[in-house]
């Protein structure tokens, strides 16, 4: 059933799904209609979940752990300063291996106080070991979720999908509703062998000595690994079931493409516009859109852009003192197997709109610029 | 020979890393044999998140989940939650912290848990201190105590948090105090804390004879001391704040005696014990004062 | 031994950190400087019994409604605790605990308790056969004899048992009055102990005279004498023989014995020890009006406080720092005495002041009859001469009882001179046992000093104040004109609450304390039994210091 639906409601149509059990949450803009709606949901018996309306993110978080480790399927979303104070307990999650699923709401954080998109608050959680998938459409949203849950309990890794602020998080689109019962299809009930039973009791998380702390580490570096491959079988299989794939990387025009974007969620769409615009004008250029960024694709990304002559990073956050993060990120994926130059430009921080004329001239100064000498460049700063 | 005072049946056995004469070892213990196998725990950093044992070994032979040290209660909350939702509502989840992690850290968790009423038992075993660390203060830290962080040149001045006040301002349907002194009201307590739906919350003084600076043996008799100088009242509020019980069957002690074995009061003056004295009895006549007026309101209870 | 899980490698690891064993790898024994034990010891009560009554144990298992073990314990060293458990002056109650924190136990009531329910099971007795060649001679069938006669009895020997008199009991018979002591209660209790082993009774044979001692030390292996006191001191004073006066004693023995006596109208009786209270208190059941005339005060008295308690309750009047001085008559009968006034002047040798005559005081007193109760005699004819005698008693070792000739033991008042029943049982049993480890060639076992606990090596906090259970008994008013026995008794329900109020002193009663109170779950609690598992004990000593008792001792590692 299609709907013309927000982002925000795309994430709560998926979790109800996936047959989420237990919901745990606390409001924050532009998060607050994906609780509101699933509030809705657990109420009216849409889904048959426990929703505990905790007094913090922190809790949220904490929930959820415990929800998990109970073996129940667990569900929470918050954005910007709710994720930031969620950090410890995200660490938990993945210590704990809780195949838990995250919806963030990218947006930036304060100060000043700032509701608009980007997407400082997820990268900064870029090393505690969540999975991370940045969506671009509602639907891929809404489609995300119970991949996401699939990915997640086959790794026992939490994972986290993220959407941009109003641009996908408040904007209607045309969404083909999934049901409980399509999923079911594709997506098993969640029945771990290892819980919280008192018929198998265990202690969980107690103590560990360095002589067992580097393995326990070493065996979610490996899961993170590993998930390249589930990732993309859990896509094929969500496809067979749904007709709709997303893949870990999405490349457009690239093939003969000389110049490349990377881009990220709802940019990816304005920059596709750009380029067939500036294809139109015969110059050969394509985009890469990033949606699993963590694991980091690298065989992937490597295999598309290392056939053009350049490559141009749009990064919606920075790292302040370095620069920006998916640029840091292609660097690395590219050092040492090819000499092809790596731009990276900053732009849309707070909120600011990137408009297609701020990627063309991105796109312009990327393809002018034969050998820029500052690899950070910022678009758009009022000088 | 009698019958045993206690169930025989031991959950937590030996081999623990808990120091000699550990209050809170000896709480765990009482509370695990009147709960039984069908037991689920919460433990936040503590003390007893060293004592349970290393990985991959445990003391306890009950699921007990680890978790982050302001999470417990809302932990506990998650597991329930999670219990049900895969038809299990048979176990009991108890959360289990120290003084810290409930009067300071875990407070706001707690009393979301509590707004909630979400059904779990939390049990504080109180030492006093962040023992863990190496006896920090904590808002449960009495007044004129020494611990690290107050050194005898500026020992605590501020008074213990009324945490059982707080908790009884949530309107929770149990609240109740002991001591690892009387074992035997413990776990009566922890009997009816099962009993009942909702969020119960139980706070056991767990003397620490380490972070309190005093020989181990004389753990249970500091902890019974404390009762009966009217130091740390047994006292049980039920009815969701409404009815309050103060126990008062004891011969009364001597707070003095009882602080004077303990090396973080070493450092006392007369008058300032003079002064503890006081304030010891004035928040016993005012809680059997509120006994009393709790009482009298005719209709409340039926 | 559970052993500490190692991983070789990653791949045997759980993915998260989750538990696959205990803790019981870890032997935190290892962290112990001192170690707790369990270390019972002496009971002050115990102490306290002449004759070494286990108390602490016989209570517990009177708790535990194990009434058969109970009284058996008390067996081993009384063999008549309904006797003892009514006119014992229970020594062990004034060194009981309790005693210094609210009242002390009614040990003697609980034992009269136990002694009476095993005169109504006799089944509890076992009863033993003559299986072993040695045969002893006991003279004398008071408490020093009975006992020795029951413990050669009980060990397999064959025992004669002389008695002067036609009825066996000596000083129980005839001494003691039936409202303490009755000749049923009496009876019963000797015919179990006749029957618990071989003992042949030969009454109305006065060993000395119409036996020699020579004749027995010829027939038997051993012999006991247990002949106790049985002349009265005279009082030494002129007219001392005639009308209207008489030996304390005697009357008793004529009262015991059924006789209708009438002491007349105004009685005096001059002593102050337990014949004197009993002559007193058998008058006033006659309906005199009766005054003791004592030389010392109350305080100096030799008798029972609760028998002067008694007397005083039931009206007889007491008059101290007097002697008589002078007996006169109205020819034939008496008419008055003169009383000499005393005051008290130095402690003589037993450390009592010394009465001394207050020159030139005296009164008169208006009576009908005089009993004098000054004291009692052995009487040695046929034995001295025989054995060695000292100070007209006979010379044995006041431990085993063993005399001057090999084959001879003595004890009870004949040897201590006017003691005490319990006295007399536990020289009777001592003997007896002296005599069975000489028949079978056994050494005698080492004296181990007795380490007894008092107050303050105990943990009062787990106690709490609870008055005596009083023992019901016939009010006072009743007492005129019958011999009925004053106390009836301890109900079940009264025996139980006054064992509970036991201590137990230095000796395990499995309250369980130091089970619960073990931080380390080091303490396994077994039948009968507790057992500190030394590979755990972290050595905080919890269990010592919160043991009520003080059953527990310590030790440090290595010493
Ligand atoms: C967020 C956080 N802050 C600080 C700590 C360090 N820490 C661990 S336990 C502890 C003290 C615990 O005190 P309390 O709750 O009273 O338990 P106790 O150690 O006394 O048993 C502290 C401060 C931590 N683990 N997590
Ligand atoms: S309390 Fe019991 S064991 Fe202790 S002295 Fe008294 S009777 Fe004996
Ligand atoms: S504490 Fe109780 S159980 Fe333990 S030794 Fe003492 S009396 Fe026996
Ligand atoms: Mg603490």
């Amino acid at each position: 059933m299609k709907k013309v639906i927000m982002g925000n409601h795309s994430v709560s149509h998926g979790v109800m799904a996936s047959e989420v059990k237990v919901i745990s949450a606390y409001p924050i803009t532009p998060q607050t209609h994906i609780v509101e709606l699933l509030s809705e949901m657990c109420g009216n018996g849409d889904i048959d979940a426990k929703f505990i309306k905790v007094e913090s993110e922190h809790s949220a978080m904490a929930a959820c752990v415990g929800a998990s480790a109970a073996g129940s399927r667990a569900f929470t979303a918050t954005s910007s300063q709710g994720l930031l104070l969620m950090h410890e307990m995200l660490h938990w999650a993945v210590g704990a291996r809780l195949p838990i699923v995250l919806a963030n709401v990218n947006r930036a954080v304060g100060p000043p106080w700032s509701i608009w998109t980007d997407q400082n608050d997820s990268l900064s959680q870029r090393d505690v070991g969540w999975l991370q998938i940045y969506c671009e459409s509602n639907q891929e949203t809404q489609d995300t979720i119970p991949q996401a849950f699939k990915i997640a309990e086959e790794l026992q890794m939490p994972v986290m999908i993220v959407l941009d602020a109003f641009f996908l998080s408040h904007t209607y689109e045309i969404v083909d509703i999934i049901t409980k019962e399509e999923v079911r299809k594709f997506l098993p009930e969640y029945k771990p062998e290892i819980k919280i039973d008192t018929k198998d009791p265990h202690s969980f998380g107690n103590l560990g000595g360095p002589d067992v702390y580097m393995e326990l580490r070493y065996m979610i570096q490996e899961a993170m690994e590993k998930g390249i491959d589930v990732i993309k079988r859990v896509d094929k299989e969500f496809e067979e079931v749904f007709g709709r794939g997303y893949g870990l990387i999405q490349p457009y025009r690239c093939d003969d493409a000389e110049t490349i974007l990377v881009t990220s969620g709802t940019v990816s769409s304005t920059t596709r516009a750009v380029i067939d615009q500036m294809r139109d004008e015969g110059i050969k250029i394509g985009s890469l859109k990033i949606r699993v960024f963590r694991p980091f694709p690298f065989e992937e990304v490597f295999e598309v852009l290392s056939k053009a002559k350049k490559v141009a990073v749009i990064d919606r956050n920075i790292s302040f003192g370095n620069g920006g993060i998916f640029y840091q990120e292609i660097k690395s994926a590219l050092y040492g197997r090819t000499d092809i130059p790596i731009v990276g430009y900053i732009a849309g921080l707070g909120g600011r709109d990137i408009t297609p004329s701020v990627i063309r001239e991105i796109a312009d100064k990327a393809i002018g610029d034969d050998k820029p000498e500052r690899y950070i460049n910022w678009i758009g700063v009022k000088k | 020979m009698k019958p045993a005072v206690m169930p025989l049946e031991e959950l937590m056995g030996s081999g623990h890393l808990a120091c000699q004469g550990c209050g809170a070892t000896q709480a765990m213990r009482f509370a695990l044999k009147v709960l039984g196998p069908e037991t689920a725990l919460v433990i936040p950093a503590c003390c007893w998140a060293v004592i349970d044992g290393t990985f991959p070994h445990s003391a306890v032979n009950l699921p007990i989940y680890h978790t982050a040290f302001e999470t417990a209660a809302v932990v506990a909350s998650g597991l329930k939650a999670g219990l049900e939702m895969r038809g299990d509502t048979e176990t009991t989840v108890m959360a289990w912290a120290g003084d810290g992690g409930t009067f300071d850290i875990g407070l706001q968790a707690l009393s979301g848990a509590a707004e909630r009423n979400d059904d779990i038992i939390y049990v504080c075993y109180d030492n006093e201190a962040y023992m863990n660390t190496g006896i920090q203060r904590s808002s449960s830290t009495p007044v004129g105590a020494w611990t690290t962080t107050t050194p005898v040149t500026n020992y605590k001045r501020e008074p213990k948090k009324n945490m059982i006040d707080i908790m009884a301002a949530h309107s929770i349907p149990y609240i109740a105090t002991a001591s690892t002194a009387y074992p035997h009201d413990f776990m009566a307590k922890v009997k009816k804390a099962k009993s009942i739906r909702g969020t119960k919350y139980i706070q056991i003084f767990a003397p620490c004879p380490t972070g309190w600076k005093m020989a181990p043996e004389l753990s249970v008799k500091s902890a019974r001391d404390a009762v009966t100088s009217k130091v740390y009242p047994l006292l049980e509020i039920t009815e969701h704040g409404q009815k309050l019980k103060v126990w008062k069957d004891f011969e009364p002690t001597s707070v003095r005696d009882y602080m004077k074995v303990q090396g973080r009061f070493r450092h006392l003056k007369d008058e300032e014990f003079d002064q503890i004295e006081k304030d010891v009895e004035m928040k016993w006549q005012r809680l059997v004062a509120k006994e009393k007026m709790l009482a009298s309101i005719p209709g409340l209870i039926e | 031994m559970v052993k500490k899980l190692e991983f070789k490698s990653y791949k045997d690891m759980p993915i998260r950190a989750m538990t696959l064993s205990t803790m019981m790898w870890n032997l935190t024994g290892s962290w112990r400087n001192v170690r707790p034990y369990y270390d019972f010891k002496t009971s002050p009560c115990i102490a306290g019994c002449p004759t070494s009554e286990n108390i602490q144990k016989y209570i517990y298992l009177v708790t535990e409604k194990r009434y058969e073990e109970a009284w058996s314990t008390i067996i081993e060293s009384n063999p008549m605790p309904a006797i003892t458990g009514r006119v014992c002056f229970h020594p062990c109650m004034s060194k009981c605990t309790r005693k210094d924190y609210d009242e002390p136990v009614n040990i003697n009531a609980i034992e009269r308790s136990l002694g009476d329910m095993g005169l109504d099971n006799p089944g509890w007795m076992t009863k033993v056969k003559g299986t072993e060649s040695q045969k002893v001679a006991v003279v004398g069938s008071g408490p020093a004899g009975l006992s020795c006669a029951f413990y050669l009895a009980r060990a397999g020997f064959t025992v004669t048992l002389f008695e002067m008199e036609k009825a066996l009991g000596g000083v129980l018979r005839w001494g003691i009055p039936e409202y303490r002591l009755t000749n049923e209660v009496l009876d019963r209790v000797i015919s179990s102990m006749l029957e618990a082993g071989p003992i042949e009774v030969k009454t109305g044979v006065e060993v000395g005279k119409e036996i020699s001692l020579e004749e027995l030390e010829k027939d038997f292996d051993a012999v006991f004498l247990g002949t106790g006191l049985t002349k009265s001191r005279s009082l030494g004073m002129d007219g001392e023989e005639g009308d209207g006066i008489e030996a304390g004693l005697s009357f008793l023995k004529k009262v015991n014995g059924g006789e209708k006596v009438d002491p007349g109208k105004r009685v005096v009786v001059i002593g102050g020890g337990n014949t004197a209270m009993d002559v007193a208190r058998c008058a006033i059941r006659s309906g005199s009006e009766v005054t003791v005339v004592y030389r010392r005060t109350i305080n100096e008295m030799p008798a029972i406080e609760e028998e002067i308690e008694e007397a005083e309750r039931e009206g007889v009047k007491f008059h101290f720092l007097a002697a008589p001085l002078e007996i006169k008559r109205n020819g034939d009968s008496l008419t008055s005495v003169v009383f000499q006034k005393m005051e008290l002047g130095k402690p003589d040798e037993s450390g009592r002041r010394r009465p001394v005559a207050v020159e030139g005081e005296t009164f008169e007193m208006e009576v009908d009859r005089m009993f004098s109760a000054i004291g009692e005699q052995a009487d040695l004819e046929g034995i001295d001469g025989m054995l060695d005698c000292e100070w007209n008693l006979i010379k044995a070792d006041q431990k085993m009882g063993q005399c001057s000739r090999e084959k001879f033991y003595a004890g009870g008042d004949v040897v201590t001179g006017a003691a005490s029943v319990v006295e007399a049982i536990a020289a009777g049993r001592k003997a007896a046992e002296k005599m069975i480890r000489g028949f079978r060639g056994q050494s005698e076992p080492e004296e181990i000093e007795d380490r007894i606990v008092g107050i303050d090596d105990m943990n009062i906090d787990y106690f709490t104040k609870v008055k005596q259970n009083r023992v019901p008994r016939i009010p006072s008013e009743e007492i005129k004109g019958t011999f009925r026995e004053i106390k009836t008794g301890y109900t079940d329900e009264l025996l139980e609450k006054e064992a509970e109020r036991c201590f137990s002193c230095g000796v395990c009663n499995y309250c369980d304390n130091c089970w619960v109170f073990c931080p380390d779950v080091a303490i396994h609690r077994r039948e009968n039994e507790y057992e500190i598992d030394l590979d755990y004990c972290k050595g905080c000593l919890i269990c010592v210091e919160e043991c009520p008792r003080n059953a527990l001792s310590t030790r440090e590692e290595g010493k």
